[in-house]
């Protein structure tokens, strides 16, 4: 069932508005909390995050001390010639924070950016992984 | 269809969203508030802009995600429509642990001030955000009057 809806510019209407978020300024303008989806699968995790008008250029996927942070900003604003006269979203950057289990292999991460939707696979640590267990004398 | 291993999906959230705590507080105290925030979020709503150049009009969306060949556009008139389906597929065998991006099809028809020329309406669709650029009908078009010396 599509969802529908009839926009005339002069009237009010609220989208999905994005969920903006107060940050202690680093950068100015608004910062908006992406949606995303989180997966499980038999040896990975798959974070899937909505950044639209974001490239691979301008999206930081970081790993630090267990806090994966996702932070982006826009590849192109619109063009200022431009006169506004309807707007249902605002411009910004995104960010998002989430805190790892220890199950991940940080050095197998992978992201790519297609389309404005950010996918970040971070594979499990293998369990079966033999480990080198020192014996030493007594 | 989420799927979780325990009743409070919160609890033993392998990826705990650091501020989410806050966040739910906040959604709490929005409604105690009577906030305007209870819109329905289900479906697929995709959020436009609407600007003028002069001769024509811009319209820009958020579409992260889709595929150029399920969007549709059409105009009539004075009125432009914007079709699409928003697909998301999981791996069957995966759990889901969060699941907050939205999937379906959408309709959205845009009231234009003046009427528009429908068969000049260019489309580029880049890093998830659809820009339209729409020509203005001919007699709405700004004219240039060359004012003569004496």
């Amino acid at each position: 069932m599509a969802s529908e809806t009839t926009i005339q510019p002069g009237r009010e209407l609220r989208p999905q508005e994005k969920q903006a978020i107060e940050r202690e300024g680093v950068r100015p303008g608004p910062v908006f909390r992406p949606d995303v989806d989180i997966v499980e699968q038999k040896d990975a995790f798959v974070v899937t995050a909505d950044l639209p008008g974001v490239d691979d250029r301008h999206v930081d996927v970081r790993l630090e001390k267990g806090l994966l942070t996702i932070d982006a900003t826009l590849a192109t604003e619109p063009d200022s010639a431009w006169t506004p006269i309807y707007a249902e979203y605002r411009f910004g950057g995104f960010q998002r924070e989430f805190r790892l289990s220890e199950a991940i292999d940080a050095d197998q991460i992978e992201a790519r950016m297609v389309d404005g939707v950010l996918e970040v696979r971070l594979p499990k640590r293998s369990q079966h992984r033999p480990r080198q267990i020192n014996v030493r004398a007594g | 269809m989420a799927r979780y291993w325990l009743s409070n999906p919160w609890s033993l959230d392998p990826f705990p969203d650091v501020g989410e705590l806050r966040r739910r507080m906040e959604e709490v105290f929005d409604r105690v508030g009577g906030g305007s925030t209870g819109v329905a979020r289900a479906g697929v709503h995709p959020p436009v802009n609407l600007y003028e150049t002069g001769d024509s009009y811009v319209l820009t969306a958020e579409l992260p995600g889709l595929r150029v060949e399920d969007i549709e556009i059409s105009v009539e008139r004075d009125r432009l429509t914007l079709r699409g389906e928003r697909k998301i597929e999981h791996p069957q065998d995966a759990s889901l642990h969060r699941v907050e991006r939205r999937a379906g099809a959408f309709r959205r028809t845009v009231q234009l001030p003046v009427e528009v020329d429908g068969e000049k309406v260019e489309a580029v669709y880049r890093n998830g955000v659809l820009t339209l650029r729409i020509p203005k009908a001919p007699e709405h078009q700004p004219r240039r009057i060359t004012v003569q010396g004496s």
